[in-house]
């Protein structure tokens, strides 16, 4: 009995110390001699061979923690030291949000050889309207995606998808500020009005909607197209690009009645410890180079002009028809209510 | 002297962690649960310092209610389909030698080594539309058109039963292993059938393992939100992700926490119970 401890004991022991040298070995071979730089961001939205050909470059050693959700990222912040993170990539609402509770520092362009690069159509946004705290990242919007070799009348607006032909056929990004405001545009509301009546339209066009829906999944909705489990969907533009790679059948559109639209932006945290590396880094992703190998992965519109000069007009368009997800206040509470309903 | 002193130094020494564990990382963190449960929240995701009891008002709200009453149901189903499946398991384990017992005994417990949230994705790959058993059936001619398995409360109650089924299988083969074998061949000598020696002489003896089980599993069942979003669609909100919501989407964490308090003080209440009908708190432990 008593070798047979030893035994495991040693086997732990074989498996602890290889897992920590393979979680220490790739990163101490290389010197990081220039410090650090913490990052805070989305989930799969920067590839990694990207941070790491930063780090090679500059000598700067990149931490890097993910998030899911806008209130996440707030939660970490508000819960963590001051100058705890030196990056961060709020969307347009809670960059007005942070700008309100003073949570960060001024964005100081001269700073930024490469803040040419960005598209003046994606600045002075309302949410930080002369961009003093925040530039440009990425633009996402939502729109339509339907299989047109099994959906033969084309859909091209919200109301289209309440048809009793499309039983369990329509996958929805599980958010609920962008599902309640897409059933508001379709009822011919704003797509962030609070008002009880219009709510309640919101609500009843929902439940028409209801048998049709197959799930909500914010993750992978792609993977429905693709196996055709739906063959409908919502969902962010650059996971409609990857299901339309995958199939050639799928066909995108923006519903006439509106659709939202998010802008993830670079953001320095209040106190940050790191910023001149903060900087650095932001020049960096600001490069054409760069920014194509990343919308090559994660297929959103880079505000880089470099990248958008023959779609210029669509983003313009784009960016006109799309709403914003605005701050609502205690309203919230409404919407969360409604969401309990609605689900 | 020296040597009465020891003992209690030693015990007091070996004892600590588990006290700072208890107190730093359970008692604590409820404590600050319960004192947030009656702050204001800012609808910033922070909250000042109004004392109220509108948290737990907001509570009894319809809506919340019905989901509260929706998310039971579904738990109690899945208690009792565990139920099911666990008494015949635990019986037919009596007639092995004890080996076997021990052999099939571990292997309920295998499935804690891979993480909950694969073996979930792993049934995704099952009963999807064009999962494994749609095709299969499919391929037999048995069915025309795919069943619809999951995105449905059907998908979230295998799930959680799936899930929750060892913390059922424990409790109740505990029970039933310390039933007198005696009674059992008096029962059947005496011409009782399988029935009902499962009737008259198991079940009032395995009562309380039977409760000791069904708390195991509907708790986590009402709070699992991961499998109600990855089987069910999301599209079945339980009461984990109502709590989920206020935290990370609804900015409302003091409504968030005074709903944990909430689920808590029912839980203290089916605890109650269990002690009433004669169980005893030690056995919660897990059974083996």
């Amino acid at each position: 009995m008593k070798e047979k401890n030893i035994l495991v004991v040693a086997v732990l022991g074989i498996v602890l110390a290889c897992g920590l040298y393979f979680a220490f070995s790739t990163r101490s071979e290389r010197s990081f001699k220039n410090g650090e730089v913490n990052v805070l961001n989305w989930t799969s939205y920067i590839p990694d061979d990207v941070i790491s050909d930063f780090e090679k470059e500059f000598g700067i050693r990149v931490n890097y923690g993910t998030y899911s959700s806008n209130e996440e990222l707030l939660a970490k912040l508000s819960s963590s030291n001051e100058g705890a993170y030196d990056l961060v990539f709020p969307s347009d609402y809670m960059v007005e949000l942070l700008i309100q509770r003073g949570m960060l520092e001024k964005m100081d362009k001269e700073r930024l050889r490469n803040f040419s690069n960005i598209d003046s159509l994606f600045l002075n946004q309302d949410y930080d309207s002369s961009n003093e705290y925040s530039l440009p990242f990425l633009l996402a919007y939502a729109e339509l995606i339907y299989d047109a070799s099994k959906i033969r009348k084309p859909i091209s607006s919200y109301r289209d998808l309440i048809n009793k032909d499309y039983r369990n056929n329509i996958i929805l990004i599980n958010d609920q500020r962008i599902i309640i405001g897409s059933a508001l545009l379709a009822t011919g509301a704003e797509m962030n009005s609070v008002k009880d009546e219009e709510l309640e339209m919101a609500l009843k066009f929902f439940e028409e909607l209801k048998p049709n829906i197959k799930a909500f999944d914010s993750d992978s909705p792609k993977t429905f197209l693709i196996t055709k489990e739906a063959e409908i969907g919502l969902i962010w533009n650059a996971e409609a690009t990857l299901a339309k790679n995958e199939n050639p059948n799928l066909k995108t559109v923006f519903p006439k009645e509106g659709f939202a639209i998010s802008m993830d932006n670079y953001c320095i945290p209040k106190n940050s410890k790191n910023r001149a590396n903060a900087y650095r880094l932001i020049d960096f992703l600001l490069r054409e180079d760069i920014s194509a190998r990343i919308v090559e992965e994660y297929p959103y519109i880079s505000p880089n002009n470099g990248l958008i000069s023959e779609n210029e007009a669509e983003i313009q368009e784009i960016l006109e028809n799309g709403s914003y997800v605005e701050n609502v206040g205690v309203d919230i509470k409404k919407l969360d209510r409604l969401w309990a309903r609605f689900k | 002297m020296k040597k009465r002193v020891k003992p209690s130094l030693f015990r007091a020494v070996v004892t600590l962690p588990a006290i700072i564990y208890c107190l730093g990382l359970i008692l604590l963190p409820i404590l600050y649960v319960f004192f947030l449960s009656f702050l204001t929240s800012d609808s910033y995701g922070g909250y000042t310092y109004d004392f109220t009891l509108n948290n737990y008002v907001e509570i009894f709200e319809p809506t919340y209610i019905v989901m509260f009453l929706k998310s039971s149901a579904i738990a109690l189903l899945v208690t009792f389909l565990t139920l099911l499946i666990s008494y015949p398991f635990a019986i037919f384990l009596m007639d092995k030698t004890e080996k076997k017992q021990n052999f099939l005994i571990k292997l309920v417990m295998i499935p804690f080594l891979t993480n909950s949230l694969i073996r979930t994705f792993g049934w995704v790959i099952l009963l999807r539309k064009n999962g494994l058993i749609n095709t299969g059936l499919m391929s037999t001619g048995l069915i025309s058109s795919p069943l619809a398995l999951m995105y449905n409360t059907f998908g979230i109650v295998i799930g959680l039963t799936y899930t929750l089924l060892p913390f059922m299988i424990l409790p109740v083969y505990s029970a039933v292993s310390k039933v007198d074998r005696n009674l059992i061949s008096a029962a059947k000598d005496l011409g009782a059938s399988k029935w009902k020696v499962f009737k008259e002489v198991y079940l009032p003896l395995t009562l309380s393992g039977a409760f000791n089980g069904s708390l195991m599993v509907f708790i986590p069942a009402i709070g699992y939100f991961f499998i109600a979003d990855i089987l069910g669609g999301g599209k079945v909100m339980i009461i984990g992700d109502l709590i989920r919501n206020q935290f990370l989407s609804a900015r409302n964490w003091p409504f968030g926490a005074a709903l944990s308090i909430f689920l808590l003080l029912f839980t203290l209440l089916l605890l109650k119970l269990y002690r009433k009908i004669g169980g005893r708190l030690d056995e919660l432990g897990g059974g083996i």
